[in-house]
């Protein structure tokens, strides 16, 4: 008995250590991802495109804070940061030892030469607008960077975590659209223009445990069913971004796969013109959100995998305020909304929906018959993606349509009244311009979740769902990321089970 | 000769300076900016102004026509927008795909449509004649892409013979690169060879029935010899007319079925350049398809003359 119990101790320790050692990762391998997407470039900081970031953000480039898979800044080229009590003075120490691919160091001047490049006159960056706020950038020594912002930006960290702003060599920038150079844990290998970007191990990575791939290959292949085709035929190793969420279920029964289905940054809405007839009157904004049912669209739109939204806020991102039970689906409610607003006939309306994102068509119709049902006819208009840019967004030529914004923290696009759904409140702008200068976090938490009730409550746009992070990789493939916080498809810690 | 090779030269000097024009009046109408393309919605219009600075955006209609004629003309290529590269090195790189593809296409075309013609032709209103008719009507009637996407469910998907798409590349891979475009070049050849068997078989029946067969059979020819050579060599200059249209519409129908395959062809990247605003490489893809739709058609011309020695050029 005594030599029984002696061998269940044994085990019941020995239990979380195999735990553990099954679950450590193992070196070595390729991965094939299929995007749908090709990038115009791979430079981060030239273009705003999503592509590019889910392609060479945290691969080949990195900048001083990265995002974790839970939404939260962490240390990247940065070990530490320090914000003084007025929230102006931003202090960073850099990671010692770190060089780029080229061989080059990375240090404070490179880091300041960086920063400089972003904020000058004639820069290329395609978001100057993010750093101008720094006023001075000092080195106080090769591994300490000192900013000091004019003003207090409660979104500067959150920039600082974007694309824009990684750390380019000094040597050969110019050329980093067709040949990256970073400090990422991946090289960049070859660009096969129209079918693939290959990237290679950085021996020399900073973190010499990582990263456990050797070789990863991003594939573009944009129509849904040949990714499908591709994954089951073996050509590719996961559908990273997008994987069509109608053609998930059946993915999902294949013992040889895996669906992740998290949560990323995309709010689908459907824009409205808060300056075009009727939909200046709030009321009928208000019907409208009444009228639609966001559990069917969620279910016939993208097979149930989305989360509802009822702002423009992801969950995943902190300050998350929950607004979706503001307007629940009551179409009695929305009829008589409309007929204190002046229609009680309902209305005849167009949608412009841009054709380069199934989601936005098949949301379009579901909804068209939604409002169908409380006596509003819309007309469904389907437009190529340049045709939107400049009818839709430039020219703000529409009643409705419909889109994903992919950004995070991209709730001041509300608080400019020439953005292309022109909403118009100066009780938002004041709540935005507070959040933006709140010196804590539970100032911050406060004035970002009035923003997000204000702009609920104004019916500003049709808040739908969040696009849903669906990826689909063979059974043996660890530790993909399941949310996307952020705009990046970090492989560095992905392995292969063998 | 000449005179006629001289000819068709000014023709095909006009034709291109035409469809230059034509090309970049359109696509400078063409609502959608290619720097707002590029840098997202979000941009600010400081960062657009820069970037349509750059890509030379900001000058008039006729400067940015004049610049891209002259680099034209002196062999300099433009960058393409996207992809950071000249457009000459893309159009090669694509074309060492979509080229091979629509070869092997028209060779499956021909494999198929030549026997499968002349035996309907010969045994005209027969079952047999009857069932390859009907088989071309079953062709004419499948659209290319679906076709495409039933072979790869067959053989990637169910049987693995094939991957389900992509490129190896020649220099890396050359027997994994004919492989990759078998599929698609026959997707693309079934529906072709639709059309050259139903016109086969017509041309056939009406040379079959000329005076000049009548007098080979009656000199005790065999029938082997009368029908291969005397009556197909004459039945081929319809047939050869038509195969020189069909490569425009093989250059069509290549957008499709390389989306379908992923593979890194002329057709996709024209589909997407023109989705992506690269104005630089529409443009240059579109004047190249062009010119090699009137070249082939002009080789067409001459391989008349060789055929039929009835047709003289003058």
């Amino acid at each position: 008995m005594k030599k029984f119990l002696l061998i269940l101790l044994v085990l019941a320790i020995m239990a979380p250590v195999q735990a553990a050692w099954a679950a450590t990762p193992q070196k070595g391998g390729n991965l094939i991802i299929s995007v749908g997407d090709e990038p115009p470039g791979l430079d981060p900081t030239a273009s705003a495109s999503a592509a590019i970031d889910r392609v060479v953000y945290s691969n080949i480039m990195e900048g001083l804070i990265k995002v974790d898979r839970d939404g939260r800044f962490v240390p990247g080229l940065a070990t530490k940061w320090d914000v003084s009590p007025d929230g102006k003075v931003y202090t960073f120490q850099l990671r010692k030892g770190v060089s780029f691919h080229n061989g080059e160091a990375f240090n404070a001047a490179v880091a300041k030469w960086n920063l400089e490049r972003a904020v000058a006159q004639d820069s290329k960056n395609a978001h100057p607008e993010f750093f101008r706020v720094i006023e001075k950038i000092e080195t106080p020594d090769d591994y300490t960077l000192k900013l000091t912002l004019k003003d207090v930006d409660a979104l500067f960290i959150v920039h600082m975590a974007e694309g824009d702003a990684v750390m380019l060599p000094m040597k050969g920038y110019e050329n980093m659209a067709a040949e990256p150079i970073g400090t990422g844990p991946f090289k960049f290998a070859r660009w096969t223009r129209g079918d693939s970007v290959e990237m290679v191990r950085n021996d020399k990575y900073w973190n010499p445990k990582l990263p456990y791939l050797d070789k990863v290959t991003y594939r573009f292949i944009k129509d849904p069913s040949a990714q499908v085709a591709a994954l089951k035929a073996g050509d590719i190793d996961i559908i990273g971004w997008l994987l069509a969420p109608e053609l998930a279920p059946a993915i999902e029964k294949d013992k040889r796969f895996k669906v992740l289905a998290g949560a990323s940054t995309s709010e689908v809405i459907m824009s409205t013109n808060n300056k075009a007839k009727p939909f200046d009157n709030k009321l009928v904004r208000q019907a409208i959100a009444y009228a639609i049912d966001r559990d069917a669209v969620s279910e016939l739109v993208i097979s149930g995998y989305g989360t509802k939204i009822g702002s423009h806020w992801p969950p995943v991102t902190p300050y998350y305020k929950d607004m979706t039970g503001l307007f629940p689906y009551d179409p009695e409610k929305a009829k008589k909304l409309l007929a204190q607003a002046g229609y009680p006939n309902g209305f005849e309306a167009t949608i412009k929906l841009p054709v380069i994102y199934p989601y936005a068509g098949r949301a379009g119709e579901v909804i068209a018959d939604m409002l169908g049902q409380v006596g509003i006819k819309l007309n469904i208009e389907i437009v190529e993606w340049g045709v939107w840019l400049d009818r839709v967004f430039k020219q703000k030529d529409f009643q409705l349509s419909m889109i994903g914004h992919a950004e995070a923290w991209d709730i001041g696009i509300y608080a400019n009244p020439n953005y292309y759904f022109q909403y118009d409140s100066q009780e938002f702008r004041d709540a935005y311009a507070m959040a933006l200068k709140a010196p804590n976090e539970a100032e911050k938490a406060k004035w970002f979740g009035r923003c997000q009730e204000i702009v609920a409550e104004d019916a500003v746009n049709g808040f739908l769902f969040l696009s849903p992070a669906l990826s689909a990789m063979k059974v043996e493939l660890m530790d993909w990321w399941e949310n996307y916080p952020t705009i990046a498809m970090d492989c560095s810690q992905v392995w292969w089970k063998k | 000769m000449l005179r006629y090779f001289a000819k068709k030269l000014i023709t095909l000097v006009v034709l291109l300076f035409l469809v230059s024009i034509t090309v970049f009046s359109v696509l400078f109408v063409l609502p959608g900016d290619p720097s707002q393309i590029i840098l997202g919605i979000n941009a600010t219009p400081e960062a657009l102004a820069n970037l349509r600075a750059e890509l030379g955006l900001d000058q008039s209609f006729l400067s940015q026509y004049t610049d891209w004629i002259a680099d034209l003309l002196l062999g300099r290529s433009q960058q393409s927008i996207h992809y950071k590269m000249p457009v000459y090195e893309l159009i090669l790189d694509s074309l060492a795909v979509t080229g091979p593809m629509a070869l092997i296409a028209m060779l499956f075309a021909l494999v198929i449509s030549l026997p499968l013609g002349i035996y309907a032709a010969r045994h005209q209103n027969q079952t047999g004649d009857v069932t390859v008719m009907f088989g071309t009507q079953l062709g004419l009637a499948t659209p290319e892409f679906w076709f495409g996407i039933l072979l790869t469910l067959l053989f990637s998907v169910e049987l693995g013979w094939f991957s389900a798409g992509g490129f190896p590349g020649w220099g890396k891979d050359f027997w994994g690169s004919i492989k990759a475009l078998l599929l698609p070049a026959f997707a693309l050849g079934v529906i072709r060879a639709s059309i050259l068997t139903r016109l086969t078989r017509s041309s056939m029946l009406e040379v079959l029935r000329e005076d000049y067969v009548r007098t080979a059979r009656a000199k005790g020819l065999r029938e082997r010899t009368v029908v291969y050579v005397h009556a197909l060599r004459n039945a081929l200059v319809p047939i050869l007319t038509i195969m020189g249209l069909q490569l425009g519409q093989l250059l069509a129908g290549a957008i499709i079925i390389e989306n379908v395959f992923f593979l890194p062809g002329m057709g996709r990247l024209v589909f997407n350049a023109i989705g992506q605003r690269d104005l630089p490489v529409v443009r240059d893809i579109v004047l190249f398809m062009a010119a090699a739709v009137v070249v082939v058609n002009f080789i067409v011309d001459m391989a008349y003359a060789s055929i039929d020695p009835r047709i003289r050029i003058k």
